[in-house]
């Protein structure tokens, strides 16, 4: 943890435990040796737990472009795509992925990024996303299998929706067994969703955590950390020993009464991919404002596990690998996504919205507007909206952003 | 009873103003300076400057408020208010009816919506690029061979405004060219920069609302071109002031001076009390 407030240091006997665990888990990740086949997968909604059971090391090259982001090292990458014809407006993290990984060999100072020997384009609801991975698999001459995940159109996943995909799923295994001549396990499968299940228990009941005044944990700036185990490395034992530390931190910080900022002052939930290029300084305009965030969606990218019945089950293997899939936040309908605001707002007593809206995803981006317009006009909250971008340090501008943030706090503080 | 003064510090990205009012809230000196790359001496040379405007000694000023893109260069100051909250009180104070300010100054443009009190409902700035904003202006008038001071009496003599989409400083020159080398009059060409930014700056404001009054400031208000053009898509009046350049050390100076009527102790005040 960043700010602890003064208490005794023999009192807390998790401080900075998770964070800590974290990065070990993320080098661990990063240095692993590679023993068996690689999988490439997209963050959102992904059947990591049919991958593993079928004996496959998962990867995300989402999350390794944001992490070169956030270690300030994506402009290279980001270049480097751009010299071989990728346009200025195409998604930072197709770019630094593609620069890091086919036109530099995936060589980082982490570790090295193995190949793929399978892409599985398990979210075709960006277009973006489907040409990516078929662009890789051009450049690695490896099978490609692009599931079709209805949009989210109800509430309730309708019965059809799910056989769909679970049809698609079934199919894809049986591919995948037959190109890599392994034998599908389900026991294995169900050991792989019980640590998912546990993982996913934690990890909500942390966001549950953010509705304490004053809030022990930064739902936004601090959770983006806690995302990598269950976005990585969900279905395996670590992740879901992780999120069991992380509550005990936390547990310890509500005992304390501790949270990320000396003295809360204002509650906040924020929409949107973060800055990555910017994201220490970003965080740094809030914490002057002693301005906390309770609630995010972004934390929620991979699967809206703050939903108690979003839960990946051995019970039910192939309805609840389906059903996590079409609650991707980007597959989400715009009437759940200004639901999903709303009770954010209300149940963790906050005081305004703040929106961070990324130049090259319009995936993501488009309809942030109306939000804002929702927010202030019929909740009645004050909205900040603020635009960079998630791996491109040339829209970080940040004397702009700063004077859009100090200015929108000011007048929350004026107000008062 | 000791006579005492407080100023405001506006450091924008092109000029720097300073505002010095007595405790009656009378604008007593004033000053305008360009900005060079070293900020935090022109910030200060504003201020001695506006001191000079006033005729008093500089420690007479008790209180000094610091705003604009170069608050944290006021170093000789006490306080950092944003611009946005100081234009906004800056153009209540000489405009009390103000609901709806539109600050353009040289790299940036604010819509600011204001409760009856003063206070900031809402707020909505340009895109982070210069498009559409003062420096856009200065490179066109450049480009044109004129000083921008002549852009609003020149855009007056237009018949038939030309139709410009781009409104990007950085090809703002190729734009101009283009349409001199399609024959166009040199006043048509700016009679449609100023409609083009207009629709732009409006654009902005329906983002927080238009309502009564609308009062412009920064620096672009001072170009009759560009208010008209407003009043015109608009289709109302607004409040233009020969101080408009000014509404941001207003504001700043007219933060300084409730602080001090709270009782503050201007020497004990840290420097970003407002933040």
């Amino acid at each position: 943890m960043e700010n602890i407030v003064a208490v005794k240091e023999e009192d807390l006997q998790y401080a900075g435990a998770a964070r800590k665990m974290q990065r070990q888990l993320v080098r661990d990740f990063y240095r692993q040796d590679v023993t068996k086949p690689v999988v490439y997968l997209f963050v959102g909604g992904n059947p990591a737990e049919l991958l593993r059971a079928l004996g496959f090391q998962v990867y995300m090259p989402e999350i390794t472009a944001l992490t070169m982001a956030i270690r300030h090292q994506s402009l290279q990458y980001i270049l480097k795509a751009e010299s071989i014809g990728y346009g200025l407006d195409v998604c930072g993290y197709v770019k630094t992925d593609i620069g890091l990984t086919h036109l530099s060999g995936g060589e980082t100072d982490m570790g090295k990024i193995p190949r793929p020997d399978l892409l599985v384009c398990n979210y075709s609801g960006c277009s973006v996303y489907a040409k990516w991975w078929e662009a890789l698999a051009e450049f690695y001459k490896v099978p490609l299998i692009m599931l079709d995940i209805p949009y989210h159109r109800f509430n309730d996943p309708q019965k059809e929706d799910l056989e769909y995909i679970i049809g698609q799923l079934r199919e894809m295994v049986e591919k995948i067994e037959k190109l890599f001549d392994l034998t599908f396990d389900m026991n294995r499968l169900k050991d792989v969703l019980a640590y998912s299940r546990k993982a996913e228990d934690g990890w909500g009941r942390s966001f549950e955590m953010a509705k304490h005044v004053p809030s022990p944990i930064d739902a936004y700036f601090e959770s983006i950390f806690y995302m990598f185990p269950i976005n990585a490395l969900r279905g395996t034992k670590e992740a879901a020993e992780f999120y069991d530390l992380l509550n005990r931190e936390l547990d310890e910080r509500v005992k304390h009464g501790i949270g990320p900022v000396e003295n809360e002052e204002f509650r906040t939930v924020i929409e949107g991919v973060p800055p990555y290029p910017g994201y220490r300084s970003f965080w740094n305009m809030f914490k002057k404002w002693n301005a906390v965030s309770v609630a995010a969606t972004y934390p929620k990218v991979g699967g809206m596990f703050d939903i108690p019945e979003l839960r990946h089950d051995p019970a039910k293997p192939w309805e609840s690998i389906a059903r996590y899939s079409i609650f991707s936040y980007c597959n989400l309908s715009w009437d759940f996504r200004r639901e999903t605001i709303k009770r954010y707002l209300e149940d963790f007593k906050a005081d305004a919205l703040v929106i961070h809206g990324i130049k090259s995803c319009r995936s993501f981006t488009a309809g942030q507007g109306d939000l804002r317009d929702y927010v202030i006009n019929e909740l009645g909250y004050p909205a900040l909206y603020v635009e960079s971008d998630h791996q491109d340090p040339r829209y970080w501008a940040e004397a702009q952003i700063l004077n859009r943030v100090d200015a929108f706090f000011e007048a929350l503080r004026m107000k008062r | 009873m000791q006579e005492k003064y407080v100023a405001g510090v506006d450091v924008g990205s092109t000029t720097a103003k300073a505002i010095i009012l007595d405790m009656d809230r009378n604008i007593v000196g004033k000053s305008l300076q360009n900005v060079s790359p070293k900020v935090a001496e022109d910030a200060e040379t504003a201020f001695l400057k506006a001191c000079q405007d006033a005729g008093i000694d500089r420690e007479k000023v008790v209180l000094i408020t610091g705003t604009g893109y170069g608050r944290l260069k006021v170093r000789f100051g006490q306080l950092i208010v944003t611009e946005i909250s100081c234009h906004a009180k800056g153009a209540q104070f000489i405009f009390p009816k103000t609901r709806l300010t539109l600050d353009i100054g040289g790299q940036d443009t604010k819509a600011i919506r204001l409760g009856e009190n003063g206070e900031i409902i809402d707020f909505s700035m340009n895109d982070k690029c210069s498009a559409g904003t003062g420096r856009f202006l200065d490179v066109c008038a450049d480009a044109l061979g004129f000083s921008v001071s002549d852009l609003g009496p020149i855009s007056e003599k237009s018949r038939r405004p030309v139709k410009i989409t781009s409104t990007c400083t950085v090809f703002a020159e190729t734009e101009v060219s283009n349409q001199l080398a399609r024959g166009r009059k040199p006043e048509d060409i700016v009679n449609g920069l100023h409609y083009s930014i207009a629709e732009r700056s409006i654009s902005l404001m329906r983002r927080v609302g238009i309502v009564d009054e609308i009062t412009f400031t920064g620096g672009v208000s001072r170009n009759t071109g560009m208010v008209r053009a407003l009043e015109d898509k608009l289709g109302r009046k607004i409040n233009v002031s020969p101080l408009s350049q000014w509404f941001g050390a207003i504001g700043a100076a007219l933060f300084a001076l409730e602080e001090l009527e709270k009782g503050s102790d201007p020497k004990f005040m840290p420097m970003e009390v407002k933040q």
